[in-house]
């Protein structure tokens, strides 16, 4: 990479970082430890095994750090606050949903530019990291404290449903999580019954920037999704985000399509003036939604994986367009 | 004996031609979209509002004749530059013209996301001449000497590119899409980027037809150059202007795609000589064969998803690349 200068300098600062804190660690294990014996509750251990490895964690982690989006989701429907997020230093990417549910925290910099020192100045007891974004820094991030790494960036709803029992026992919330996981289910199963038997028509989530037209396919979070729920994704593929052109956007000629603008000015607005766009089955049938990137691609979780299921139905079936 | 002086060019042009227009039939032919050969040659001679005529003649058709434009840009731009330093390594991508105009291009994006391409044009001219002023002043503080400039060139890329990428990451969720336009990319020319780019390259091929001879007597050197009174600084600021012309505005419509301009004059001067009123117009018409094929070849790496051209140009044009640096080091031992 040509940021190598950069990148020395995080390493020596990180290393700073590290040899802080495990003068820091020892001393709140040590804490910890006395507060085990001397009062009413034993210190539980369980082995979590995430995507790298099988850890040990001891206790209730009380201090988390996270480093993607879908995180704060999972923590949030558990009923727990991370004390820092990689939030791209943007607050308001978390959804209200999500955001209602969590306490302040202390704002760790970019999910693709982690900030190690930012993150061990918070002294955390559990880091939850991504596998596609931070497999490389692993090692880094569990010399500032125990860290599972899950899958979140690109993933599908099944694996980020995968993801959840994880997150949930590295934090000591299994069975919550277990009951959670089944009315997640049931909610979705009461959605479901909502849409008609004859539903047929295709569905295209897609994020319009202004270099280009992104659709999210079967293997996406929303594409996997709107699956689940008995749609089929007018583009399949391994890949999540692939870059299409009108022309591929012309031949899958989704039913639906359910557009999440990122910027004001976007490739639709060029598209906008060539009879291919507007002879789409989806413009001509006035089935072009626009909905929020946050809660249909960033967010990825229990929560907004009802809150996108809801607002699906809602523009679909509502009636009112 | 003038007559057959006269055989190879044209033939060279024949050739030229017909893998040109070859190339821009097959690429109006193939695609995602898969249209019967009949349709395609329907939709230019008997034009018909069908969704197979619309693909070709509103997607495929301005694609193919934007990426002969931006080839012949680039390859030109390259030619001139090769001339005007006497430097085997001048291109657009190797002496920072295309970082510069990136630079300025993912800058303006960032901070007037509302601009359109038109007006990021004027942006890539600004960053052209940038990078390229950073270069050519580096690189001849002290004396010029080719391996000067190419070591200046390199860093200062590197230090534009690293720029750039800092600018990328730091707004990674604004921009993680600008990712695929770095590459180089020419899947999204519409007619609308073919008109911006048009002037441009159109002014930009002109004023290098117009210097070629003087480009000629540059590559005998300066002090010939000067005993033939020719005006040296003159012609060295037209080319100057003409490669921010051509290469700027190649930038702002489909990224920095690398190599053509350093491959494609090298393969033209074996084929011609180094008379620049030889070498640009058939470095104009290569570099279009190039990039046509390149962009066709690129529709086919994830088929059928799109990958930037500027892939399929870095793997023809690298190998060659180091294949000139070694050439020249046999040469000066």
């Amino acid at each position: 990479m040509r940021l190598s200068k950069a990148f020395i300098l995080l390493l020596s600062v990180m290393f700073l970082g590290i040899t802080v804190l495990t003068g820091c660690s020892s001393r709140t294990t040590g804490g910890t430890e006395t507060a085990g014996t001397s009062t009413e509750q034993p210190q539980t251990t369980r082995t979590v095994k995430h995507e790298l490895e099988e850890i040990t964690i001891t206790g209730t982690p009380s201090r988390i750090v996270v480093l993607e989006f879908s995180f704060i989701d999972a923590l949030a429907s558990l009923g727990i606050s991370p004390v820092g997020i990689a939030d791209d230093n943007d607050p308001s990417l978390i959804i209200p949903e999500v955001k209602q549910k969590i306490g302040t925290y202390t704002s760790v910099g970019s999910r693709y530019e982690t900030n190690l020192e930012l993150i061990s100045s918070l002294q955390p007891d559990l880091i939850i990291a991504d596998l596609s974004r931070h497999k490389e820094i692993y090692d880094k991030l569990t010399k500032i404290a125990p860290t599972i790494v899950v899958k979140s960036l690109g993933a599908d709803y099944k694996s980020n449903l995968e993801a959840f029992p994880v997150i949930a026992e590295a934090v000591g919330a299994s069975d919550k999580a277990k009951q959670l996981i089944s009315d997640h289910q049931k909610r979705m199963e009461e959605l479901k019954k909502r849409i008609p038997a004859d539903e047929k028509r295709t569905v295209l989530p897609a994020v319009a920037s202004s270099t280009g037209f992104f659709a999210h396919t079967n293997a996406a979070y929303a594409g996997s999704l709107l699956e689940q729920l008995g749609y089929k994704d007018a583009i399949q593929g391994t890949e999540a985000y692939p870059k299409v052109t009108l022309e591929q956007l012309v031949t899958a000629d989704p039913d639906i399509l359910f557009i999440m603008k990122s910027g004001d000015k976007t490739v639709i607005d060029e598209w906008k003036s060539n009879p291919l766009w507007t002879n789409l089955k989806a413009v001509k049938n006035g089935q072009i939604h626009y909905v929020e990137r946050n809660a249909w691609s960033l967010s990825r979780g229990l929560i907004a994986a009802e809150t996108i299921a809801d607002q699906a139905l809602q523009l679909l079936y509502s009636g009112s367009k | 004996m003038k007559a057959s002086s006269f055989i190879k060019p044209i033939m060279l042009a024949l050739l030229g031609c017909s893998l040109l227009a070859a190339g821009i039939l097959l690429s109006i032919s193939f695609g995602a979209a898969d249209i019967r050969m009949a349709e395609v040659w329907n939709a230019i001679t008997n034009p018909e509002p069908t969704k197979e005529q619309l693909i070709v003649r509103t997607l495929r058709l301005p694609r193919a004749l934007g990426s002969a434009l931006i080839g012949a840009s680039l390859a030109v731009a390259g030619a001139l530059m090769q001339a005007v330093t006497r430097n085997p390594l001048a291109s657009p991508q190797i002496f920072g013209i295309n970082a510069g105009a990136s630079l300025v291009v993912v800058g303006s994006i960032v901070l007037f996301p509302f601009l359109s391409p038109p007006a990021l044009v004027y942006f890539a001219f600004a960053g052209a001449a940038l990078g390229g002023g950073l270069v050519y002043s580096f690189g001849s503080a002290g004396g010029q000497s080719p391996v000067k400039l190419a070591l200046a060139g390199t860093a200062v890329s590197l230090l534009l590119a690293a720029l750039t990428e800092g600018l990328v990451v730091l707004h990674d969720h604004q921009t993680q899409t600008v990712l695929f336009w770095l590459a180089g990319a020419v899947d999204g020319v519409s007619w609308s980027d073919v008109h911006t780019l048009l002037p441009w390259s159109l002014l930009g091929l002109l004023v290098a037809a117009g210097i070629s001879r003087s480009m000629t007597l540059l590559g005998l050197g300066d002090d010939v150059a000067h005993g033939l009174g020719q005006r040296v600084q003159r012609a060295r600021l037209l080319a100057g202007v003409a490669v921010i012309l051509l290469a700027g505005s190649s930038v702002a419509v489909a990224g920095p795609i690398g190599f053509i301009g350093l491959v494609i004059p090298h393969i033209v001067r074996r084929m011609v000589g180094s008379d620049y009123r030889m070498v640009i117009p058939f470095a104009a018409l290569f570099g279009a064969v190039l990039l046509v094929y390149a962009d066709l070849a690129s529709r086919y790496i994830s088929y059928p998803f799109e990958s930037p051209v500027g892939i399929v140009t870095a793997a023809l044009g690298a190998p060659f690349f180091l294949y000139l640096i070694h050439k020249g080091r046999m040469a000066s031992q």
